[in-house]
């Protein structure tokens, strides 16, 4: 079926409601079309506070976060230690700033970034107030949780080979 | 907001993945209007299916422009039989545009833009619907309005 023809049986509106079309533009009307969007995006961008740019900000630490712990496997690209990283440099503050704010020594805010310390249970639930509850615990137990996992896949033979002088009895039935 | 079963009102959760190459098997132009192979490799894909079910209700194709920290819906598309008066679901197209918001805020922070170029004819449906604003040939969305929409959809 046509456009056209898409267009003498529906009405707008139900063309609106499920369908973006393509449009083809020349190479000219293209780039006066880029400009024109630049120019009412920068318009748009001056009006913006400060607190909505905030909540930007942690809308996509959000999503990042979600989007690494619903995946069906590890991503080796983030950890614990990347979000609270990120989660810094999102609020525009210093290292110190932060560690003062919860209650903790800069040091290890500094092991933990760098994935040198397992986070105790009570950052997580730091982390959730000092965001006034924007990113619940959850998210951060869950991050963890998803390191371990990537951490066990990662060096399954080792960990195994490591632990097995350990067990010195065991089951016969296996499942 | 969920997917609205028309009928009963039932609120249902929705799910948006990438399209994988088998799902091309299910997706005919007779039923979501466009030739969506001619995408792959062009746009990044994805289907909007209820969750825990397969049947694609609706298909979006995104491109991302990262110097501009924008993402282009390039198509959209909601199956034919939730087209219409006589939709059997509500909020699709909603769900998608929705979604493309959150691919470009968790990419782009505060500088996150979703645009689409309109057909002249649907320009006012895509402002008073989705809250879009114009920016020439293109309609975009981006700040509290993109965000509002978001928290309307997905959350």
């Amino acid at each position: 079926m046509s456009y056209k023809k898409l267009l003498q049986e529906n009405n707008n509106k139900d063309l609106a409601e499920s369908f973006v079309f393509p449009v083809k533009l020349s190479a000219k009307r293209q780039k006066s079309a880029e400009l024109q969007l630049a120019e009412a995006r920068q318009r748009a961008r001056d009006k913006m506070t400060d607190a909505e740019k905030l909540t930007a900000r942690l809308m996509g630490l959000k999503f990042r976060m979600e989007d690494y712990f619903r995946a069906e496997k590890p991503n080796n690209e983030y950890s614990f230690g990347y979000f609270l990283k990120l989660y810094i440099e999102l609020l525009n503050m210093k290292r110190r700033r932060l560690a003062e704010e919860i209650g903790i020594d800069e040091t290890l805010l500094s092991q933990l970034i760098n994935q040198r310390r397992m986070p105790p249970d009570y950052i997580p639930i730091r982390l959730e107030l000092h965001s006034n509850n924007s990113i619940p615990a959850e998210y951060w137990f869950r991050i963890i949780e998803r390191d371990r996992e990537g951490a066990m896949l990662l060096n399954k033979a080792a960990m195994r080979k490591k632990e097995m002088k350990y067990v010195t009895g065991g089951i016969s039935v296996h499942l | 907001m969920a997917i609205i079963e028309v009928a009963t009102g039932k609120k249902l959760k929705a799910s948006i993945a990438l399209l994988a190459n088998a799902d091309f098997k299910q997706i005919a132009k007779k039923r979501y209007f466009f030739d969506w192979k001619k995408e792959r490799g062009v746009s990044d894909l994805f289907k909007l299916t209820l969750q825990g079910e397969s049947e694609i209700l609706g298909l979006l194709a995104l491109i991302d422009f990262p110097r501009e920290f924008r993402v282009e819906i390039r198509l959209l598309c909601v199956s034919r039989e939730n087209q219409g008066k006589d939709k059997k679901y509500e909020g699709i197209a909603g769900h998608l545009i929705a979604f493309a918001g959150r691919v470009a805020i968790s990419k782009y922070f505060e500088q996150a833009c979703i645009s689409l170029l309109r057909k002249t004819e649907l320009r006012n449906h895509y402002k008073v619907k989705y809250g879009f604003m114009d920016g020439g040939p293109q309609l975009f969305l981006e700040g509290p309005r993109l965000y509002e929409l978001i928290k309307k959809y997905l959350s």
